[in-house]
């Protein structure tokens, strides 16, 4: 242990160790799935948007189960709205749910962006702290 | 057995800071933490960092290693992006917006020391790195199983149907924890430390202090 080199063995046998004690438990005490999910999520693989389709009419407000309503009082206005751009890769292909974070103002989900958008937010500050990071590094190269 | 006056130890509510679902809370608990996350953030800010001195053994020669230039901007960037990362861990009140806060600390780390021409410290810091990169399994798996098996995330919830989490979810983001805060593994830590410019460094070990304070509070709670 007091060695580096052997660090990454040892957090990986802790890691195989917890997680085979996890397999164990679950196999002797399921852990039950609850029903009443707060994100809850239908998969409808017909639909352009999936697995982002949370269904609405846009400018219209759609239904959103929310832990605290009365923090997003916009809760069900944002879900529905595509740019003109996107609608048109929606009407035209089934694929644009995978393509996220590939065009500007795509697709608006209301638990990514609003009753969930700290989440959103400090993921991109990973993405971009690791961006700054790897950066650096290659710039460093010109001194 | 005493009666206790209070049930709750971490303390009374003070202020609440709601981000949507996520409504972030400082108690006296958390509100410490917080502070001493600040008032270190500050120090980085301000604080020239320290000149590490060698002394040349038999003579009367030191070598001086110094933090200059573009170094010294990049190093206290990610050192002030670990300290703003800290903070939100300790006041999250979410799970899954602590484990997010918790894997930016993990890599702001690498960043502090990344900068520096060592090969030691580098060792160190690739080795720490695929651990932490390997800790955002456990870590995000059992805020996944919390989310499946309570339907919620906020902290708050949670602590009110008070043995809400699965005992897996917790051991999963307790070694997640561990792993992004080289907790146990005090050699990666001592090789990382070699590397000159105080404050900076020592945010390494401020921020994973505080997270391990933060997540036995969590554990406590839900």
């Amino acid at each position: 242990m007091a060695d580096i080199d052997n660090l990454i063995a040892i957090y990986a046998v802790i890691v195989i160790a917890i997680a085979a004690i996890a397999l164990i438990s679950i196999i002797a005490v399921p852990i039950g799935y609850e029903e009443t999910q707060l994100y809850p999520k239908n998969i409808n693989t017909s639909s352009a948007l999936n697995p982002y389709d949370r269904g609405g009419e846009p400018f219209g407000k759609t239904d959103v189960i929310a832990q605290y309503p009365q923090n997003s009082p916009y809760l069900g206005y944002v879900t529905a709205y595509l740019t003109p751009l996107s609608a048109l890769m929606a009407a035209s292909n089934l694929y644009l749910g995978t393509t996220i974070v590939s065009h500007p103002g795509g697709i608006i989900d209301e638990i990514l962006y609003n009753t969930r958008g700290l989440d959103t937010i400090v993921e991109t500050s990973i993405l971009f702290t690791a961006f700054a990071i790897a950066s650096f590094l290659f710039r460093r190269e010109d001194e | 057995m005493f009666e206790l006056p209070t049930s709750s130890i971490g303390g009374e509510e003070l202020f609440v800071l709601p981000f949507g679902d996520i409504v972030n809370y400082f108690t006296p608990y958390t509100g410490a933490l917080f502070l001493f996350a600040l008032i270190f953030t500050l120090i980085c800010i301000f604080s020239k960092p320290e000149k590490q001195l060698d002394v040349a053994f038999g003579t009367d020669a030191i070598y001086a290693k110094d933090v200059t230039g573009k170094d010294l901007h990049f190093r206290r960037f990610m050192a002030i992006a670990c300290g703003v990362a800290t903070m939100g861990a300790v006041t999250s009140g979410d799970v899954f917006n602590f484990t997010l806060f918790v894997s930016m600390v993990g890599i702001c780390i690498i960043g502090i020391v990344a900068s520096v021409k060592n090969k030691h410290v580098l060792n160190a810091a690739f080795n720490y790195g695929i651990i932490s990169m390997l800790a955002t399994v456990p870590l995000f798996g059992g805020a996944a199983i919390t989310l499946a098996a309570t339907g919620t995330l906020s902290i708050w919830e949670l602590s009110a149907i008070a043995p809400a989490m699965p005992g897996i979810a917790k051991a999963l983001i307790l070694v997640g924890v561990m792993g992004e805060g080289i907790a146990p593994f005090y050699a990666a830590k001592a090789e990382l430390f070699r590397a000159p410019g105080a404050p900076y460094v020592i945010m390494i070990h401020v921020s994973s202090l505080l997270m391990f304070l933060r997540v036995v509070e969590i554990m406590l709670t839900v």
